[in-house]
């Protein structure tokens, strides 16, 4: 019959189909080249997440290759062969309760394995010297305000956002007199930073690929939980990573992660600045 | 899910049963529907606490009697109809008259609200106006309205089947998905009123 | 015109229509009540959806490859909403191509094919019924379908065209048009998806009666073919979780248009809120669009294999408990969304116990092909490469249920790698492969099988070339939706890999081609195909390709399982369900 036909030639096409998934699962080994692999991580949670990462790579990967080795071994040697009859068989209770047990086994310690993490990177109390930092996304582009002297960032009320206090600082906590803005993120290597974040119009992503830190400015909230502590000097993008409007795709900042010394210094003359300024609120900086 | 096989024989049998149960599959998402949309309500009010402002117009006593009033034909509007059923499938006298009632009371409830919205939009309370405890307002009572409204539209098409002759014992399956359908629209009218008016 | 719902009992439509077997060319084709007719009216119309879809997604990779280059030929003839003076594809342009990509592809062509056309054909056939129950709801279900079609292509038209807030629409970008710029459009995406609900609802509530109420003597709910078990579950879910779309849409529809602020971060709304309610029909969405697939696809290696298929039971119920888990995972799209970072951690949990069915039913479909004797038909290649796309789609999904990592690769290519192997890989594989196995009952033709494995290599070497090294751009840092990645630092050195993408993207595309002239030729000029082609044990082989209205002379009788293939004792190597087994026959118990 003409479904018959050429049964030799369709397997080829199969297998060679089938080993070029399983070769392409294997480029992109850890570190090897840049171009295919994740970016230097730049912080410590960072490097936590790429432990697990690497896990949940190996453990894949494992079961990719596993299971096709396996299936397409089963393609060649049961290919349709004259006389050879199919084997009846319905099922195997004892097997379908191996290969339920094993995944949910598997599933389960890797939950525990990356909840515990979870914890780890986004529930625990920041460190007592953590600083933090002020972030406000808007279509399109972020600014950023810093603490000032007293190093204590201002009470801040997203219902007090308007035209001239674009942070929605609370006037009435001396503290946020002196904070200062900036449109860049300068930041001090091995400093915690605490993010209090938000949005003037749409919801933004707060995207650091080098952190291994994304978070959703959803507008009328504060998200404050997101700290980390940058591990690598150097400069880095801050990308908006969620969908906010046609300037969405070019929506970013820049991250400056500098020496301990050199951040005072430009910190000192912010701060100075600041004070020089007699409003508390000098206009942002955009971009 | 009953593992007995039914043959198509035996539903001709009981053929109704058949379009009742479809009925009820399409009433379930019917109910998903305003599931979704009270959920919304409830995280809503749930949060806006002190922001959810009840527009002085809701409150007044007048509109609630109205209101009240409305709900209660409403709610009979369901009785008058199962009645009404009973008869017309056997046939029996009262039948008409009791649909045609279904049918007046199930107007004056839309009636009710058609002039509860014109006099909060009167006074300045609309979608865009009345903050969010208009939209959810609004949008709740709308979506029910409409489903009131499609009501009646099939009463009155009962109506005329019945004045046709089109309802005999073996055929009244169009009968029996109106009740159904008014029953539901009834009973979510019932959840509505409470948590818009009263609570 | 209600009658039809109401006084006609199936079996009475059945004698009826019988009765005078000659209908108007207008009840034949345009306003059709019989299941086959209107499948194919479904098969026709998604396919054109297909490469509606598809021709979006030429866009999308052309702009990623070439950022800032006239597209060609067209450039020029293009809105301004959408290109440049210079025939460039504007940001906001590239946001609508790739939201109306997805909407129409998941909304008009997946959907659809796996339901609209497979669920409406196979039903009735499979289980030994006339026709579904209610016909005309049925036919209705299809307009309301190319109706919402329709309106969501239309926002085309429209000032500021399509929407651009992608499928998802988040709002507050979606719901206030001084954000997205495009509230004729976006109005068009809430309408169009309406729409699109009332047809899916209408569909389902007649599937779910018709399995229920209309099965051949014989035929036990564990005995029904697997596909319609697969159909029956999918459309309980579309029962239950289509209608909170369609309550969100509205919702949506009137802070965009009448004001008010439901999903609105000022006057009390809440953006979440629109999340929530998205994915909560979301996420049983994505099983929706592939377990129907996974029914096909059973099936198709059953046969092939010459096998019963290994577990049945254990597929069955596998798939139920994918639909029951599904309805409480959609937190997992909402990891970093600012939703509480508790529920993070439950609705990852829920993720991770979801995997576990669609483990089982990978090892049963190896199962089924062990021991086997495989025919390597067309319709087999791309149901046996279904279960390795399916596999390497699903493995990724575990790295994002994995929050920490979800973190990193969250709105990045990786998950866009993910989507099209579980929904292209996976589900349009599906597809493919059932359309290659049921053309015949369809058409009464055989389709060209060399022609077919062409299509088959081809779709299957540039599918992979297209999307696999998107994992590796996600794992880059590339996010989602933006239409210029030369504009950032960390993805200038990956930009070879979009354009290696995009390469293999149009010949991707260009290999839907063999396909396409393959099926048209086929139902012309094709080879006329007997009754049972595949000697497949099903109902539908056993009336005529195409089957006549009505579908069977007299209600066939069901013996025995679905899936009794080389069983001992018979030198035939398949039992159809509707002929009882020989003395000699050694059928398993099972
Ligand atoms: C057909 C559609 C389909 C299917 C079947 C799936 C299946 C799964 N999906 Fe996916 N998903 C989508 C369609 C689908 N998804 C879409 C469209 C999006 C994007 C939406 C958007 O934002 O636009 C998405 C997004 C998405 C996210 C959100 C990512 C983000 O936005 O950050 C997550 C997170 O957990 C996720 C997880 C999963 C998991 C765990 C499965 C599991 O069901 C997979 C289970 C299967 C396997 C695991 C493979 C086979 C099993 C074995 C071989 C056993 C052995 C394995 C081990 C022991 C590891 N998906
Ligand atoms: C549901 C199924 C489905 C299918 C089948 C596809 C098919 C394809 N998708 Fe799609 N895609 C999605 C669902 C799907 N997609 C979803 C849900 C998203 C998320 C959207 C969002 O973020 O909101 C997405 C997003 C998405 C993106 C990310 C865009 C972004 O985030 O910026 C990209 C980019 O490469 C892409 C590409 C493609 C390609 C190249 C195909 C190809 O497979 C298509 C191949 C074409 C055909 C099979 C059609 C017929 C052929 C022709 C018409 C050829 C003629 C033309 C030429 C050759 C020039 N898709
Ligand atoms: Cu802001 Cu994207
Ligand atoms: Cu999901």
């Amino acid at each position: 019959m003409s479904q018959f036909l050429s049964r030799k030639r369709s397997l080829i096409a199969v297998l060679a189909a089938l080993f070029l998934a399983l070769g392409a699962s294997a480029y992109g080994a850890p570190r090897t080249s840049g171009l295919w692999w994740m970016p230097d991580v730049a912080s410590k949670s960072g490097e936590q997440i790429d432990q697990l990462t690497y896990f949940i790579y190996y453990l894949t990967g494992g079961v990719f290759i596993l299971t096709q080795v396996v299936y397409i071994y089963f393609l060649i040697r049961y290919r349709a062969r004259r006389g050879v009859r199919a084997t009846y068989l319905h099922g195997d209770n004892r097997l379908e309760l191996v290969w339920t047990a094993i995944p949910t086994a598997i599933f389960i310690g890797l939950w525990g394995y990356s909840n515990h993490m979870w914890w780890d990177v986004i529930h625990t109390e920041s460190p007592k010297d953590t600083m933090e930092i002020a972030v406000m996304a808007y279509q399109f582009g972020f600014s950023f305000q810093y603490p000032g002297a007293t190093g204590k960032l201002g009470r801040s009320d997203v219902k007090l956002i308007s035209a001239d206090n674009i942070f929605g600082n609370d006037p009435t906590d001396p503290a946020t007199k002196e904070d200062f803005q900036s449109g860049v993120l300068e930041l001090a290597i091995d400093k915690p930073v605490r993010i209090r974040l938000n949005s003037r119009d749409v919801i933004h992503g707060f995207y650091i690929p080098q952190f291994r830190i994304y978070q959703d400015a959803v507008p009328g909230r504060t998200i404050d939980w997101v700290w980390f502590i940058p591990t690598k000097i150097g400069s880095y993008q801050l990308a908006c990573s969620q969908l906010c409007g046609s300037g969405h795709y070019n929506m970013k900042a820049q991250i400056e992660v500098v020496s301990q010394a050199e951040f005072d210094k430009w910190y000192k003359e912010k701060v100075a600045a600041a004070a020089g300024a007699s409003s508390g609120n000098p206009p942002a900086q955009m971009k | 899910m009953h593992v007995s096989a039914t043959t198509i024989d035996e539903v001709q049998q009981d053929g109704p049963n058949i379009v009742r149960f479809g009925m009820f599959t399409f009433l379930a998402s019917e109910a998903m529907l305003f599931a979704g949309l009270i959920c919304g309500y409830m995280v809503l009010r749930g949060g806006a606490g002190s922001g959810w402002q009840m527009p002085e117009a809701l409150k007044n006593p007048e509109t609630m009697v109205k209101t009240v009033v409305a709900t209660l034909c409403l709610i009979s509007s369901s009785f008058t109809l199962h009645f009404a059923e009973g008869r017309l499938i056997r046939q029996t006298k009262g039948g008409k008259l009791l649909l045609v009632l279904t049918i007046l009371l199930g107007s004056a409830f839309l009636a009710n609200q058609a002039i509860e919205w014109i006099t909060l939009h009167n006074e300045g309370f609309w979608f865009n106006t009345a903050g969010i405890m208009g939209s959810c307002f609004f949008v709740l009572t709308g979506f029910h309205g409409c489903h009131v409204f499609i009501g009646v539209l099939m009463l009155v098409a009962t109506l005329i089947r019945a004045l046709t002759g089109n309802i005999t014992p073996h055929r009244h399956g169009f009968l029996e998905c109106t009740g159904l359908y008014w029953h539901f629209v009834d009973i979510v009218w019932v959840f509505l009123f409470t948590i818009l008016y009263i609570l | 015109m209600a009658e039809i719902l109401a006084d006609t009992f199936p079996g009475e439509a059945h004698v009826s229509h019988a009765h005078h077997p000659e209908l108007s060319f207008f009840r034949k084709y345009i306003w059709s009540e019989d299941h086959k007719t209107i499948a194919l009216q479904y098969l026709f119309t998604s396919l054109f959806f297909l490469l509606v879809g598809g021709s979006l997604a030429m866009g999308v990779r052309f702009q990623l490859a070439f950022p800032g280059a006239p597209v060609p030929l067209i450039g020029t003839l293009l809105p301004s909403w959408l290109v440049t003076s210079a025939g460039a594809f504007q940001p906001g342009g590239y946001n609508g191509l790739v939201t109306m990509h997805a909407t129409v592809m998941v909304f008009l062509v997946i959907m659809p094919l796996l339901i609209g056309v497979f669920g409406n054909f196979l039903i009735p056939l499979k289980i030994g019924a006339p026709d579904m129950a209610f016909p005309f709801f049925n036919a209705l279900s299809y307009w309301l379908f190319l109706l919402s079609g329709i309106v969501l292509l239309s926002s085309f038209f429209v000032p500021a065209g399509f929407p651009a807030s992608g499928w998802t629409s988040y709002a507050p970008l979606s719901s206030h048009a001084q954000y997205n710029g495009t509230q004729a459009g976006q109005s068009c995406w809430c309408v169009g998806l309406f729409l699109n609900g009332l047809a899916s609802i209408a569909g389902a509530a007649n599937y779910i009666t018709t399995i229920i109420n209309m099965r051949a003597p014989g035929m036990k709910m564990f005995r029904l073919p697997l596909p319609v078990w697969a159909l029956f579950i999918t459309a309980i879910l579309l029962l239950l979780a289509v209608p909170v779309l369609s309550a969100a849409a509205a919702m949506l529809f009137c802070d965009l248009n009448f004001g008010t602020s439901f999903f609105s971060a000022s006057n009390y709304g809440q953006p979440l809120l629109w999340q929530h309610l998205f994915w909560f029909f979301g996420h049983p969405e994505v099983y929706i669009m592939i377990l129907p697939a996974m029914g096909l696809v059973s099936e198709i290696l059953a046969v092939n294999a010459r096998k019963p298929i290994f577990g049945y039971k254990a597929m069955v119920f596998a798939m139920v408990s994918i639909a029951g888990l599904g309805f409480i995972v959609w937190g997992h799209h909402m990891f970093v969304s600012g939703m509480n970072i508790l529920l993070s951690a439950t609705f990852s949990f829920s993720t991770m116990v979801i995997a576990v069915p669609s483990a089982i039913k990978t090892f049963n479909w190896m199962g089924t092909v062990w021991g086997g004797s495989i025919r390597y038909t067309t319709a087999m290649c791309f149901a046996l490469a279904f279960v390795s796309m399916f596999v390497i789609g699903g493995l990724s999904g575990i790295y994002m249920a994995a929050t920490p990592v979800d973190l990193f690769i969250h709105h990045t290519y990786f998950i866009v790698a993910h989507i099209h192997y579980v929904l292209f890989g996976g589900s349009l594989f599906g597809v493919f492969g059932a359309i290659y196995f049921w053309f015949p009952k369809m058409f009464g033709r055989m389709m060209n099988e060399t022609w077919g494995k062409i299509h088959f290599a081809l779709a299957f070497i540039f599918f992979n070339c297209t999307f696999f090294p998107m994992h590796n751009l996600g794992l880059n840092g590339m996010m989602r939706r933006i239409a210029d990645p030369m504009l950032y630092d960390h993805l200038q050195s990956s930009q070879p890999i979009n354009v290696f993408c995009s390469v293999s993207a149009f010949a991707l595309g260009l290999s839907t081609i063999p396909f396409l002239v393959n099926f048209f030729y086929s139902i012309f000029k094709g080879p006329k195909a007997p009754n049972n082609p595949w000697r497949s044990t099903t109902l539908e082989w056993t009336v005529p390709s195409p089957p006549g209205h009505g579908n069977f002379e007299t209600t066939p009788t069901v013996y025995h399982g679905p899936y009794e293939y080389s069983v001992p004792g018979m030198e035939e190597d398949y039992l159809p369900q509707n002929q009882p087994a020989p003395e000699t026959a050694r059928l398993a118990a099972h």
